[in-house]
């Protein structure tokens, strides 16, 4: 284990890391940004779970951004292998070097070795470690998860025919998860743990102002409160920050100069598959629901025009 | 912003280290206590949390302990009910004062209020031995004491005999029910007792590869039987690149991941053939990897390890203690909420959900709405298993089946093992999201015509 190893964040304070956030234009509510300077400061993974869209993944690539630093992804699917995500040798100029009878004895050397990502992140350390974002850890396979423990765990890979490489200054982890299976309890009492919830009307407001700055306010207003509307439906798939967002981005688009004030139900109806990705959902839009949707709307904007 | 020291300086961190050691491990505890899976090593990490976000601000206090101790957003909701309490003893402790005295203290020193009942039981600890014993003894003899189960099982091979005194195979050939009104009989398992074996283990050699063709990008088209290239360019370079042999892709074929969700409410056990629905569960059980199953009727039970006992008499007393305890309407979407709660990591996305119900939705059909989208969202695809779709005449028009159907992969009879044949050929061939169900049951046009 590497308790007790100086992290390059260990002298962060939290009004620099609000500045970095900011300047990324990423709205983090309080317990956010506790959890992620405690993760920063004493060097622990950050497993980041919630619902798709809810901003995990931006969570990691904002910190990259922000410090400037190396973001160094894995996306992890069913079937990843240790050669996906760790290294591989480069068999074909293996190969051609023992034919050709170039090689120097070995053909297990640095020239010879391709970086994956967690050997990238693990060899990328300088002053300021790059931000290894392990992006939807839940659809990798079990054992995948369990070689993941011991780069987490020590900050080093061992290659046998090569010898041990670890990192310098560990790397900022970040790990995100739609909860589509139970992850091991190996892998959690290794990291801290951050839910991010679907964001409150206020904060897509914030978000929307922030991210879609060519919008109306009050139209802002009405897409939040809509979007918060829908979210409370059955839906197979509830909206996250980043539908409302494309969805904000699609009504500022469309609308022109001299329309109404506010949106119509014909425009909710024509943009909503912004906001709702699956077919069901969106026949789920019927009438009375249109109807409940607008009144939101208009509710959002008495209160936010008054 | 607090002050949890009133004013008063706090003291040097040194000389409450113990004092701060101390609650932190009380906490823990009582997390655990009330059920919260708090990580091995969670304490040490808490107490470096705290340290490092110091002991002036709740709110920040607060998110730092939930992200070393909680790991599951279930716990999220006890961890906030117990936070105050710690929260109002560690400042306490921190003053000149001396540490605030518990609420109550209980014999194992855990923190006040628990917000648990300690006296209360776990739940599936009754005692049943005399469900076990009754459904073994009755099999001696007095056959007109049974109950309704144990009868339709006499001779079947699933009441615990060793099935020689048979005799009674004809009448267990036929299920009646009456989905439009009118009685009609289901026949399906033909042969009796050996017939029913003979026919599951038919219809399971189909569903059971149809399911494995599900799997998603490591296993395409390709079957079983694709060269494993990188393994073989490895093993190449021991003998100077020349490949000897071609080592294939494998998998194993019990890997089926699958949760069974079963209605035994009255409207169901009435209609289902019993002696299929044991026959079935417990040849899921044994056939495939990861086989769980959930009794449900106005709540819902697991009793996956009933089913995996060698003799059938456990899941027999199952399917009785459900049926003494419930018996009554169906409470689809709430029994599905009840179990959502309480194992929220049962389903995940290599599980295919299996619910057999007639879909009489007798509670709230929002919230069976609700729960379903979660588990389609959630699951690799859910199936359900009607016994009144077996009739030519079906449509599920009924409100709960009705509501669930937008969220399903198929639906199809359940009356007989030719159905679950039936979802194998279709899986096989159109795959989850297909045109699958009991409407591209082919025989089903036959009995029309």
């Amino acid at each position: 284990m590497t308790e007790g190893r100086p992290t390059a964040f260990a002298d962060l304070t939290e009004a620099e890391l609000r500045d970095a956030l900011d300047r990324e234009e990423y709205v983090a509510d309080d317990d956010v940004v506790t959890t992620v300077l405690l993760a920063l400061r004493l060097g622990k993974p950050l497993l980041v779970e919630g619902e798709p869209g809810a901003g995990k993944t931006e969570l990691a690539k904002v910190l990259a951004d922000g410090f400037g630093t190396e973001l160094v992804r894995l996306q992890c699917y069913e079937g990843l292998t240790a050669e996906n995500a760790l290294y591989e040798w480069n068999y074909t100029k293996q190969l051609l070097a023992v034919q050709s009878g170039t090689d120097d004895g070995s053909v297990f050397t640095e020239e010879y070795l391709l970086e994956r990502p967690l050997l990238r992140a693990l060899r990328g350390g300088g002053e300021r470690p790059p931000v290894l974002l392990v992006d939807e850890v839940d659809r990798a396979d079990e054992a995948f998860e369990a070689l993941l423990l011991e780069v987490l765990s020590d900050h080093q890979v061992s290659i046998p025919e090569y010898g041990t490489v670890a990192a310098e200054t560990p790397p900022v982890v970040v790990l995100t998860s739609n909860r589509t299976r139970a992850l091991s309890d190996a892998l959690k009492r290794r990291c801290l743990y951050l839910h991010v919830s679907p964001p409150s009307f206020e904060k897509e407001r914030e978000i929307l102002a922030r991210k879609v700055p060519e919008l109306d306010g009050a139209i802002a207003a009405e897409l939040c409160a809509m979007a918060e509307r829908v979210r409370e439906e059955p839906l197979r798939k509830p909206p996250g920050a980043a539908e409302t967002i494309d969805w904000a981005r699609a009504v500022a688009t469309l609308r022109r100069e001299g329309e109404p004030a506010s949106l119509s139900p014909a425009e909710v109806r024509e943009t909503i598959g912004c906001l709702l990705k699956e077919v069901e959902d969106v026949r789920r839009v019927d009438d009375d629901l249109l109807e409940a949707l607008v009144e939101a709307a208009e509710s959002a904007r008495a209160e936010v025009t008054s | 912003m607090t002050d949890p020291v009133a004013g008063s300086d706090p003291p040097p961190f040194a000389e409450v280290r113990d004092f701060v050691r101390e609650e932190v491990v009380r906490f823990v505890r009582s997390l655990r206590h009330a059920g919260v899976a708090v990580p091995a090593n969670a304490g040490v990490t808490a107490a470096r949390a705290l340290v490092e976000v110091g002991f002036d601000d709740e709110t920040r206090a607060r998110a730092a302990l939930r992200a070393c101790l909680v790991a599951d957003p279930d716990d999220a909701a006890t961890f906030d009910r117990q936070f105050p309490e710690f929260w109002r003893r560690l400042t306490a402790g921190l003053s000149l004062s001396g540490p605030a005295p518990r609420d109550s203290d209980g014999p194992e020193g855990a923190l006040a209020p628990l917000g648990a009942d300690p006296s209360a039981e776990p739940p599936g600890t009754t005692p049943d031995d005399g469900g076990d014993g009754s459904a073994d003894d009755g099999s001696d003899g007095a056959a007109d004491s049974r109950t309704a189960t144990e009868r339709a099982l006499v001779g079947s091979g699933l009441d615990g005999d060793d099935g020689e005194e048979g005799g009674e195979d004809d009448d267990l050939a036929a299920a009646w029910y009456s989905p439009v009104g009118q009685a009609s009989e289901v026949t399906g398992i033909e042969g009796g007792r050996g017939g029913l074996v003979g026919s599951l283990e038919e219809a399971f050699s189909t569903l059971t590869p149809a399911l494995h063709s599900l799997r998603g990008r490591r296993w395409r088209g390709d079957g079983d039987e694709r060269a494993d290239v990188r393994r073989a360019l490895r093993a190449s370079f021991g003998t100077g690149g020349t490949v000897l042999s071609v080592p294939r892709t494998e998998r194993r074929l019990a890997d089926v991941r699958a949760l069974w969700f079963v209605d035994v409410s009255r409207s169901v056990l009435e209609t289902v053939d019993r002696t299929l629905l044991l026959a079935t569960l417990q040849y899921a059980r044994s056939a495939w990897r990861d086989c769980r199953i959930v009794l449900f009727d106005e709540d819902a039970r697991e009793v996956t390890d009933a089913f995996g006992e060698p003799t059938p008499s456990a899941a027999l007393a199952a399917l009785e203690r459900a049926e003494t305890e419930w018996g009554g309407g169906t409470r689809i979407g709430g029994s599905l909420a009840s179990f959502h709660r309480t194992t929220p990591d049962a389903v995940d996305r290599r599980t295919v959900v299996f619910v057999v119900s007639d879909g009489l939705e007798m509670g709230d059909v929002g919230e069976l709405e609700a729960e379903l989208a979660w588990l389609s969202a959630r699951a690799r695809g859910v199936v359900w298993l009607n016994p009144l779709a077996a009739a030519p005449a079906y449509e599920p028009t009924a409100a709960g089946m009705a509501s669930a159907l937008p969220f399903l992969d198929g639906l199809f009879a359940f009356a007989a093992p030719a159905d679950l044949a039936e979802v194998g050929r279709q899986l096989a061939r159109n795959g989850l999201g297909g045109r699958i169900g009991y409407e591209y049951d082919p025989r089903r046009d036959r009995a029309s015509a």
